[in-house]
């Protein structure tokens, strides 16, 4: 297949690992010690969530032609640009979605994304208007595209080269707030 | 001393709580602020003014003015009179000369005077001027507020936080209530803020209440920053309801600012919230009902008042208040004196507009009044309550009043009636000129109980209205504010390849590489790590790396518009390097160009250059019209250059893939699979020796990275890949480049292709190709063993003739080599020159070409 090598799928199983990983251990590593700590039953409050393997594909052309279908979300940056997020193999959505007349591409390793379900901590680290999404914008000093889910998590997508630091910057985010960082149990790669 | 409970007294008195207050251990109650329980304990003197070092008390008890700033738990200028109690709290004094009550540099106020009029430093001490750096000194260390604790920033967390509000309330008073309550009837996202921590227990249906939390101004867009301690609240409003109210405004008489004299709002919470006893005997002079009305609250708490002066009624002749040690003992009235040891004195209450003038809002003198009131307020900004003059009284107070003993306009700067005087026969006539000359209203007060008065004073002097005088610019921040609230987080944006934690974990150094973390070597002997790439197998970190790719029927025009050499006759599979040229002809960026398929090309771009050359070929192909797609994938892609004479052998057995020299040749560009990973290997040589540079998803650059130092990889950092390209005579752009440099005097003429049709810098380059350059980018090589600085002199002849770039020192071409400026004329190969080093002139060789295998037979082998 040709720009194979932009896909994370089409690698060998257990080659490939989240950008957040590192700076999501020390989240697990704080949770753990808490646990033996007090030897009680713990209560994670699951706060962040890792979404960087999570498939996605930009598009280039008239998004028209390519309405999301099922299990997929599409976040416009302009008429002519945008992600899709899919929970298929991105890299066989990118040749369907070529297929309908777009260039497709998949971006899965390009982003990194993490979940969060704290609207205050979005605060800390966004001027961008919440109830207003998705979007992109600023974020902790850098572009992200921000969405929100179903269950009311708000999505962050960065350059996968800034992922750790903004993981950094949303476990300080969280101790600034007194919240116990948290991983849920499917999080990390 | 307390009094019995008061019907809202807020402290707990089964609660106390102990702090050290300059030195002495203080109980208060759970309730108290610092301020109020220091002064339940008798204590008076809370400050050293700024100037004269005249001892001073609580004035207002509502954070407005200076004269409580106090050092606490090593902040500096915390106002105690509103800071909450705290168990174990260290209160300490600031601009003191020992203690608060015996203060060795008030000697400026008995013998200061004369010497130190408005302005003294600007001409007292202006010579000799080169003793200016000494008086600064000194006049740093005699006047002034509190010290900042270096490390204190440091122990202390400031966060900012990002809101919306559809309204937002400033001021939490009656009328900021009742616009809250019905804003909050029209929908949700209504914010009431108010600096007074009592608000905080507020409870509004359908309103949040934030407190205690100053708003700091109003910027456009609704901008709201408010200050809540260590957190910065950064609102977006729709609408902002400004209810500030009225600031209680210092009567101007001598001795104006002896302890003992209070505001009456300062005396009422005094007695009102804390149930302490503001004095024992005292007299009140008032200029307004409002300022009347202290007198009832006063002998309600049992303190006598002998004498209440409505100064309305009574124009007195001479009004002076004297003391003993500076605390009030009498007040002087024409030729009677009282004596008390409280004086609570008021000259009315002046509309808080700053906030609605910061947004914009016209200030106007309203003479019936006799204070100023905002007008015209912006869209988006509505005011209520008092803060629009509602409900004030009409006050007409004397400027100021005779009597001995000085009278100050100004308590946070130390600015007297005389000081503005002075100032206005100076010919500082107009009041923004007096603000900057005498400093009043740029104090800690912030103009809010200076403003006015100083106002009135001019008119006075000048003859004139006090419309006509104007108010001076109001500017945020309306109070005083952290640096470390409006700083934050400290965020730096840092970008780490996805293979950055093995080079941790090697214990490699790192370093910055433009906005990445890049390792600087993997040891202390960078040369060995040279070493291993020429004489086995090195790996290097690429991935930051520019890379795009370029897609679509228009992509070859594209890229044979930005580049001054030729892609069109590129095969599918072949790799190309380019360098990018400005509209002038001058070098930009470099990289390489592999055409994966007929439409579809991979570019890279430098680390540093991959932004910059996006966004050039974006605003390019858009200029044009171009269907061609342009498509960053720095981050998805990971790189590595796997290079040295054991490479091919190595990559082999990672893959099924033809790498051999025949089937994939120099400057070929395959998709292959290396290790299970999708993988697109450019056989390109930037170090010199036979190489790939394989680039694949970055979530497996750990996985890969592994695999090739399994294979006897040896990792290499920046300073060992300098030391090998120099070897190749390959140029950095932006290090042996600058903004002026172009192909031809960079030893590159062979690569523009001026029959082309047009490109990007065309026109440049034809004329820089007639042009004699009269410098040139050349190789030299040291004829000693000295290493030259980057940047060091190029001389010729005993003048300076150009400059060193790079220089390293190769253990393979056995000498100190390097890459520099020189005048074209002295570029010949072989040319000897001379470096500056260490301020010593040392013997160099001009060389073309590479210094190590300049055939390229091992790279291209």
């Amino acid at each position: 297949m040709r720009l194979s090598f932009l896909s994370p799928s089409r690698c060998e199983q257990g080659t490939i690992a989240s950008p957040l990983r590192r700076a999501l251990d020390t989240v697990s590593d704080t949770e753990g010690r808490k646990e033996q700590a007090s030897g009680a039953e713990l209560v994670i409050q699951h706060l962040v969530r890792d979404l960087s393997l999570r498939g996605i594909v930009e598009i280039r052309g008239d998004l028209d032609l390519v309405p999301p279908s099922a299990g997929e979300g599409l976040v416009r940056l302009s008429p002519r640009r945008g992600y899709a997020f899919t929970d298929d193999d991105p890299a066989d959505v990118a040749e369907r979605l070529r297929a309908r007349g777009v260039l497709a591409y998949d971006a899965t390793g390009a982003l990194a994304g993490i979940a969060i379900a704290s609207e205050q901590v979005m605060r800390r680290l966004t001027d961008l208007d919440l109830e207003r999404l998705p979007t992109a914008g600023p974020f902790a000093h850098v572009t992200a595209i921000v969405r929100r889910d179903e269950a009311g998590w708000f999505e962050v997508y960065v350059q996968q080269e800034l992922g750790h630091y903004v993981a950094e910057a949303i476990v300080d985010a969280l101790a600034g707030l007194d919240m116990p960082p948290g991983l849920t149990p499917e999080a990390g790669a | 001393m307390r009094l019995e409970p008061q019907q809202r007294e807020r402290i707990d008195r089964s609660r106390p709580v102990s702090f050290t207050f300059a030195g002495w251990k203080v109980t208060g109650f759970e309730g108290d602020t610092l301020g109020s329980a220091a002064f339940a304990a008798g204590k008076r003197v809370f400050s050293r003014s700024f100037k004269y070092h005249r001892p001073r008390g609580l004035l207002c008890c509502s954070g407005h003015c200076p004269n409580c700033l106090m050092t606490v738990d090593g902040v500096p200028n915390v106002r105690v009179c509103t800071e909450p109690i705290r168990e174990g709290a260290v209160v300490r004094g600031q601009n003191v000369r020992w203690s608060l009550d015996l203060d060795f540099m008030s000697v400026t106020d008995k013998i200061g005077g004369p010497f130190t009029p408005v302005g003294f430093y600007y001409r007292t001490f202006i010579r000799p001027r080169r003793l200016w750096p000494l008086y600064e000194k000194f006049l740093r260390g005699a006047a002034g507020l509190g010290k900042l604790d270096e490390h204190a920033g440091h122990s202390r967390r400031y966060d900012v936080e990002h809101r919306r509000a559809r309204v937002l309330v400033v001021g939490g008073g009656q009328a900021g209530r009742a616009a809250a309550l019905a804003a909050a009837t029209t929908g949700p996202g209504v914010v009431l803020v108010d600096e007074d921590a009592r608000h905080g227990s507020l409870r509004l249906e359908g309103v949040e209440v934030l407190a205690p939390a100053r708003a700091l101004g109003i910027w456009e867009g609704g901008l709201v920053p408010v200050d809540a301690g260590t957190l910065l609240y950064r609102f977006r409003a729709e609408r902002i309801i400004v209810a500030t109210g009225a600031t209680e405004q210092p009567l101007v008489f001598p001795g104006n600012d002896l302890v003992g004299v209070m505001l009456p709002d300062g005396a009422r919470r005094l007695v009102r919230d804390y149930s302490v006893k503001p004095g024992n005997r005292a007299v009140v002079l008032a200029s307004d009902d409002a300022g009347l009305e202290i007198a009832d609250d006063l002998r309600e708490a049992g303190i006598a008042v002998p004498r209440v002066l409505d100064l309305r009624e009574v124009r007195p002749r001479e009004l002076a208040a004297q003391g003993r040690k500076g605390r009030v003992r009498r007040l002087v009235v024409d030729d009677e004196s009282i004596d008390c040891d409280l004086l609570v004195a008021s000259a009315g209450s002046q509309p808080a507009y700053s906030l609605l003038a910061q947004a914009g809002a016209r200030v106007e003198f309203d003479p019936e009044l006799g204070v100023f009131v905002p007008t015209d307020l912006p869209r988006g900004v509505e005011a209520v309550g008092s803060v629009t003059g509602e409900g004030l009284g009409e006050v007409a107070p004397e400027p100021d009043y005779r009597g001995g003993g000085k009278c100050f306009v100004c308590v946070c700067e130390d600015v007297t009636t005389k000081d503005l005087k002075r100032a206005i026969a100076e010919g500082f006539d107009s009041i923004e000129l007096a603000k900057r000359y005498t400093t009043t209203t740029m104090g800690p007060c912030q103009g809010k109980l200076c403003h006015l008065p100083s106002i009135r004073l001019y008119a006075q002097e000048n003859r004139m209205y006090e419309s006509a005088i104007g108010t001076t610019t109001a500017r945020p921040p309306w109070a005083p504010v952290e640096l470390g609230l409006l700083a934050g987080r400290e965020l730096t944006p840092t970008r780490l390849t996805s293979i950055h934690w093995r080079h941790v974990e090697a214990g490699a150094t790192i370093q910055w590489a433009g906005p990445w973390k890049r390792p600087y070597a993997y040891g202390d002997k960078p040369d060995d790590e040279v070493r291993a790439v020429h004489e086995s197998l090195g790996i290097i970190d690429v991935s930051t790396l520019g890379k795009l790719v370029v897609e679509g029927p228009d992509a070859v025009a594209l890229l044979e518009r930005l580049y001054p050499n030729r892609f069109g006759d590129m095969k599918p599979g072949r790799i190309r390097y380019g360098v990018l040229t400005s509209d002038g002809g001058r070098i930009m960026d470099d990289g390489t160009i592999a055409r994966l398929a007929g439409d579809i090309f991979y570019v890279t771009t430098t680390s540093t250059g991959a932004d910059a050359v996006t966004a050039w070929f974006e605003w390019w192909n858009a200029a044009w019209g171009y269907e061609a797609e342009i498509v960053s994938v720095t981050g998805a892609i990971a790189a590595v250059n796997l290079a040295g004479p054991r490479s091919r052998d190595a990559l082999q057995r990672l893959t099924e893939a033809d790498v051999s020299a025949e089937g994939f040749k120099y400057l070929d560009a395959q998709e292959i699979e290396v290790a299970g990973i999708p993988t697109l290997a450019l056989r390109i040589g930037f170090v010199g020796e036979l190489g790939y540079e394989l680039h694949f998803p970055s979530a497996a650059g750990e996985f890969l990275w592994d695999r090739l130092v399994a294979e006897g990889a040896r990792p290499f950092g920046l300073e060992p890949q300098r030391v090998l390209r120099l070897e190749k005579g390959h140029v950095i752009d932006g290090q042996d480049t600058d903004s002026e440099s172009n192909l031809y005097s960079s030893g590159m003429s062979w690569l523009p292709k001026l029959d082309k049709d047009d490109f990007v810098g065309k026109y440049a380059l034809e004329h820089f190709a007639r042009r004699e350059e009269t410098e040139r980018l050349v190789g030299f090589t040291m004829e000693d063993d000295y290493l030259p600085a980057e940047g060091a002199q190029v001389v010729i002849e005993g003048r300076p003739a150009g400059r060193v770039t790079s220089a390293r020192r190769s253990e393979a071409v056995g000498a100190v080599i390097g890459l520099a400026w020189v005048a074209a004329d002295r570029a010949e190969s072989g040319t000897r020159v001379e470096i500056r080093i260490d301020r010593l002139l040392r013997g160099a060789r001009v060389m073309h070409g590479a210094f190590f295998d300049a055939a390229g037979e091992r790279m291209r082998g």
